[in-house]
């Protein structure tokens, strides 16, 4: 017996040496002395191509560096998870859930001060609050967008109702759709996410004075507050009327294929309504007509952040500057909103009907700083909030705001 | 077994109520792959396409570089195929047909390696892999499979203890060792089970996308299951060539099905002397 | 001649030493890892603090989705498995009949299960839309209004499990395999004796598939509790987390909220729940499995006696 104990040991530790020898080189060693940077994309293949061209430029336009593209579309979370767990997080990365990263990220301050006042102050400023965990910056702003609403001027027009503008209130918002979803057969004034991302929803909470927490971080009698309990019934009303339907995603396929008339979302449709030529309009978010103020748009902002463990964190750093910089946010345009001033002068964006609104939102929206921000336990809020969200819009059950949004309070 | 007509009029009817459950959604998904997106996504769905654009497909194709990803794909399927098949065999044949000290305890551990969720141990599997400089081959992907799998040794096993006893004393009369009896004697007789083996894990490993994206990094790498994923970006789904790669993907393993069908069925007309 | 006997005591080991290696490389090193995880609480971003038992503590006592999901969980389970074994049993016993054209029949049974679990996903989340799917459709021509599967809470979990049969393709063909070699003679036999073909499946195919069908069920066990990606695609755990099933529970725990310590517990307590209940099954299965090798001697001579 212990003779093939020991066989069976000494077998095995063969193999491990010989699995460990033959790994060899793996896959990452550096090749012909250039330093190899890792970048990680959330998009889908269809953006990829563009990216690739792009990644492939910077590494042609220069010889120390060579950046892999690495694509990992819908399960990013998975990957980056895995990849900072066991310490091989790629050197870039998007980013937009700092909250949740921050704490496996390099802090960019020193990087961008050795840039120059020029170099941050080209960024609009509302940015950084959305790029940074307390005083420490750990991304770069690459893109991006507030919400707006969007409308089909043809089924307007069909309907006979007079088309949104800037000035528009909720009530102004449910009449319209109401008559249209009456008037025409097939067609649904308006429509809404469904499980809507709490962290998005904030925004309607601004638009009516009032926010999940306040600035020590509680959450009694603000989610709660009167305010706030018609935030959330506003949408839950629009529904009991008839007048709207929930959709599991953005709302985008059922705009396109003129189900609805009028959805709220950031500008990441524009090119994809472009495309298929949809003829419709853009203008500000409805007001709350009591709240005495326009309509507040959540920033969804992406940046570009660096893994704290890298162990090229200089050339990453040249490579975020390229990504981040005029000529890629150029190319970006009809896509993301450019985060740079200079571009947005240069290339003469808020001229453009599409996205002058969402920039209209940007100058109402700033001075907000989302409650992930403000709470410690921001994950367990969020999926409470999340369901509570459900449970209001969900057309089976639609209870009631107040109820839901007391139990949440109260559990916080 | 011969079967009356009015049996074989309720098993056709059968069979086809079945075949149109299976099979319509994979017709839907075949139809909708040559339509233009936003046929694709109208409502109320059409069923037929209005205009079959045979394009599609060819811009699927060339949305990412798909024959590269044919390759790893095929490599990785043949490679761990042809690993578990000899691998499982062995070790099913070593619990199925001894008895030994530890038997038990070993076999209810390899079943309790099935039961522990893979996102918990994806992890520290990554850092047992990237320890080994594996990480971004594909090598955790293939390399494992030659050490079996607790799937289908168990299922090997349990076809193993289905032969009688005398296969073993008749040979070992004979003077044959067991490796011989192993290769020379229960191989054959389980070559059909031998080949739903290779056909299941032809299916999984081809469709798995997980492992992939797990432990791969350079899209030079990647396999078809994980060029279809990529399809899905956060902000929107490409419906359309996520679902002509479908299409394509699901052929090669319906091929190999048909034509390993003939030899699953072999033993039929009775056991092997 | 003793080294010979040494070698042949070896013999079983030696069969059996290319999964204790992989096992020891590859599979070992993680579970052990992913068990001393459980008791740290260990945000992936950060460091790793000890705490024992906390978890699992704080599993059991505060955490009330633990014992929903764990409910759903089992609730999916006790109707999936019985149901999915029946579908397969009785599709493989619908693909042997000598009936013409079963090939073809046997190839489109088998495709489902050959479709990326992406598309699948997809594809039913279009039949199962409450107010254009197919399904519905198809209901109201019967005159039944279809509920609004993927948004009704009360009726999400169906649909999953309507879903989920979609996969039986695989199953099918490990009892298909199974069945189609079992020896005709056994059945001629039989029917000479005067059994018909209903009396044949219980007495000569059942009783033989036996070890098979504690495959099926062992794994299908497994895969219930397991259950993830189509969840995950379909439903996200919605609505109202009528289907968040502990698999889900897991994966968020994990990857959203980045407690991988914590989910690491998760899992093992799922597993000792699988093992418990695994091994009362094999306890249970001396007494209704019949495994041919275990048979001392031969019964009858006819079927040794083959060409």
């Amino acid at each position: 017996m212990k003779r093939k104990i020991g066989l069976l040991l000494v077998l095995t530790l063969t193999m491990v040496t010989v699995l460990s020898a033959c790994g060899g080189s793996g896959g990452n060693s550096d090749s012909g002395g250039k330093t190899k940077v890792r970048f990680a994309s959330w998009d889908n293949a269809e953006d990829l191509d563009s990216q690739q061209e792009l990644v492939d430029k910077f590494n042609v336009s220069q010889d120390e560096i060579e950046v892999t593209l690495e694509a990992y579309g819908d399960d990013y979370d998975t990957k980056i998870s895995a990849g900072m767990g066991s310490g091989d997080a790629p050197d870039v990365m998007y980013m937009w859930n700092y909250p949740s990263y921050y704490e496996a990220l390099e802090p960019l301050d020193s990087y961008i001060e050795n840039e120059g006042a020029e170099y941050k102050d080209n960024f609009y400023e509302a940015l950084w609050a959305y790029n940074q965990i307390d005083e420490d910056i750990y991304g770069i702003p690459v893109g991006f967008t507030t919400h707006a609403l969007f409308y089909n001027k043809d089924i307007f027009a069909e309907a006979g109702v007079t088309e949104p503008t800037d000035d528009w209130t909720w009530d102004d918002l449910q009449a319209a759709a109401k008559t249209i979803s009456e008037k025409i057969e097939g067609v649904t004034g308006f429509s809404y996410q469904l499980q809507a991302d709490p962290y998005d929803f904030e925004m309607y909470l601004w638009s009516n004075n009032t926010a999940y927490v306040d600035e020590a971080g509680n959450v009694a009698d603000n989610l709660n507050s009167a305010e706030s309990v018609e935030a959330f019934s506003v949408f839950q009303n629009i529904q009991k009327e008839g007048a709207a339907i929930t959709t599991e995603g953005g709302g985008t396929d059922e705009f396109r294929s003129g189900k609805t008339a009028m959805y709220i979302y950031g500008a990441w449709s524009v090119s994809t309504l472009d495309g298929d030529g949809v003829n419709y309009g853009i203008v500000d978010i409805p007001a709350f007509a009591d709240s005495g103020r326009e309509a507040v748009s959540i920033l969804s902002s992406s940046g570009l952040a660096m893994s704290k463990d890298s162990k090229n964190k200089e050339a990453a750093w040249e490579f975020i500057k390229y990504w981040t910089g005029e000529e890629m946010n150029k190319e970006r345009i009809g896509y993301e909103l450019s985060a740079l001033k200079s571009v947005v002068e240069s290339e003469g964006v808020m001229e453009d009907e599409k996205s002058a609104p969402f920039y209209s939102m940007l100058e109402q929206s700033t001075g907000y700083t989302p409650a992930s921000f403000l709470v410690d336990d921001w994950g367990s809020l969020a999926d409470d909030l999340e369901l509570a969200l459900e449970r209001i819009n969900n057309p089976t059950t639609l209870e009631d705001p107040q109820t839901v949004l007391d139990e949440v309070a109260g559990a916080h | 077994m011969k079967t009356s007509r009015k049996s074989k009029v309720i098993i056709y009817i059968l069979l086809t109520v079945v075949a149109v459950y299976f099979l319509a959604p994979f017709v839907y998904m075949f139809f909708t792959a040559f339509k233009k997106e936003a046929e694709a996504i109208a409502y109320p769905p059409s069923l037929l396409p209005e205009n079959w654009s045979w394009q599609n497909f060819a811009d699927a194709w060339n949305a990412q570089p798909f024959a590269v990803y044919f390759k790893n794909s095929v490599l990785v399927t043949v490679g761990t195929t042809l690993g578990q098949v000899l691998s499982c065999s062995l070790v099913a044949y070593g619990f199925a047909r001894f008895q030994f000290r530890g038997k038990n305890i070993l076999f209810m551990i390899l079943l309790a390696t099935m039961m522990i969720p893979w996102d918990v141990t994806m992890i520290p599997q990554y850092m047992v892999f990237k320890s080994f400089n594996w990480i971004n081959t594909l090598k955790p992907l293939i390399i494992p499979a030659w050490f079996g799998s607790a799937y289908y040794i168990f299922l090997m096993r349990q076809f193993l203890m289905g032969i009688p006893k005398d296969y073993e004393e008749a040979a070992r009369i004979d003077g044959a060792n067991a490796f011989q009896i192993y290769w020379k004697i229960f191989m054959p007789i389980m070559r059909p089970q031998l080949i739903l083996i290779a056909v299941l894990n032809v299916i999984t490993v081809w469709n798995d996308y997980l492992g992939p994206l797990i432990f791969l990094q350079d899209r030079s790498k990647y396999t078809l299951a994980l060029g279809l994923a990529s399809f899905k970006g956060v902000h929107s789904t490409q419906i359309i060539p996520l679902l002509c790669i479908t299409v394509i993907m699901i052929i090669p393993p319906v091929i190999i099905f048909i034509v390993a069908q003939k030899y699953i069925v072999e033993g039929t007309s009775g056991s092997i002397k | 001649m003793k080294r010979r006997k040494e070698l042949k005591k070896a013999s079983p080991y030696i069969f059996i030493s290319p999964w204790i290696i992989g096992f020891i490389v590859f599979t070992a090193g993680p579970l052990i890892l992913s068990l001393i995880m459980s008791f740290y609480d260990w945000p992936v971003t950060s460091e790793a603090t000890f705490t024992g038992l906390g978890n699992y503590v704080k599993m059991f006592t505060e955490d009330a989705q633990f014992w929903k999901s764990l409910k759903l969980t089992l609730k999916y389970a006790a109707i999936f498995v019985p149901l999915n074994l029946g579908i397969a049993l009785f599709l493989a016993m619908l693909i042997t009949q000598p009936v013409r054209g079963v090939k073809i029949y046997r190839t489109i049974f088998y495709i489902p299960a050959v479709i990326s679990s992406v598309a699948t996903a997809i594809i039913w989340g279009w039949i199962l839309n409450g107010d254009y799917g197919v399904l519905n459709y198809l209901l109201s021509l019967i005159g039944i209004e279809g509920p609004n599967w993927l948004v009704d809470p009360a009726w999400a979990l169906m649909a999953i499990v309507l879903t989920s049969a979609f996969g039986v393709g695989t199953m099918m063909l490990i009892f298909y395999t199974d069945i189609k070699n079992i020896p005709i003679d056994l059945y001629e036999a039989a029917s000479l004796d005067g059994a018909n073909s209903v009396k044949q499946f219980f007495s000569i195919t059942l009783p033989i598939i036996t070890p098979t069908i504690l495959f099926n069920v062992i794994t299908s066990i497994i895969n219930a509790f397991q259950q993830l990606t189509l969840v995950m695609l379909l439903t996200g755990g919605g609505p109202l987390k009528s289907t968040y099933f502990y698999g889900m529970y897991t994966y968020d725990n994990a990857f959203k909220h980045h407690k991988l310590g914590y989910a690491s517990a998760n899992a093992w307590v799922m597993f000792v729940i699988i093992l418990i209940l695994t091994a009362f099954i094999f306890r249970s299965s001396s007494a209704w499995v019949f495994y041919e090798a275990e048979v001392k001697g031969q019964k009858t001579g006819k079927r040794r006696k083959n060409k």
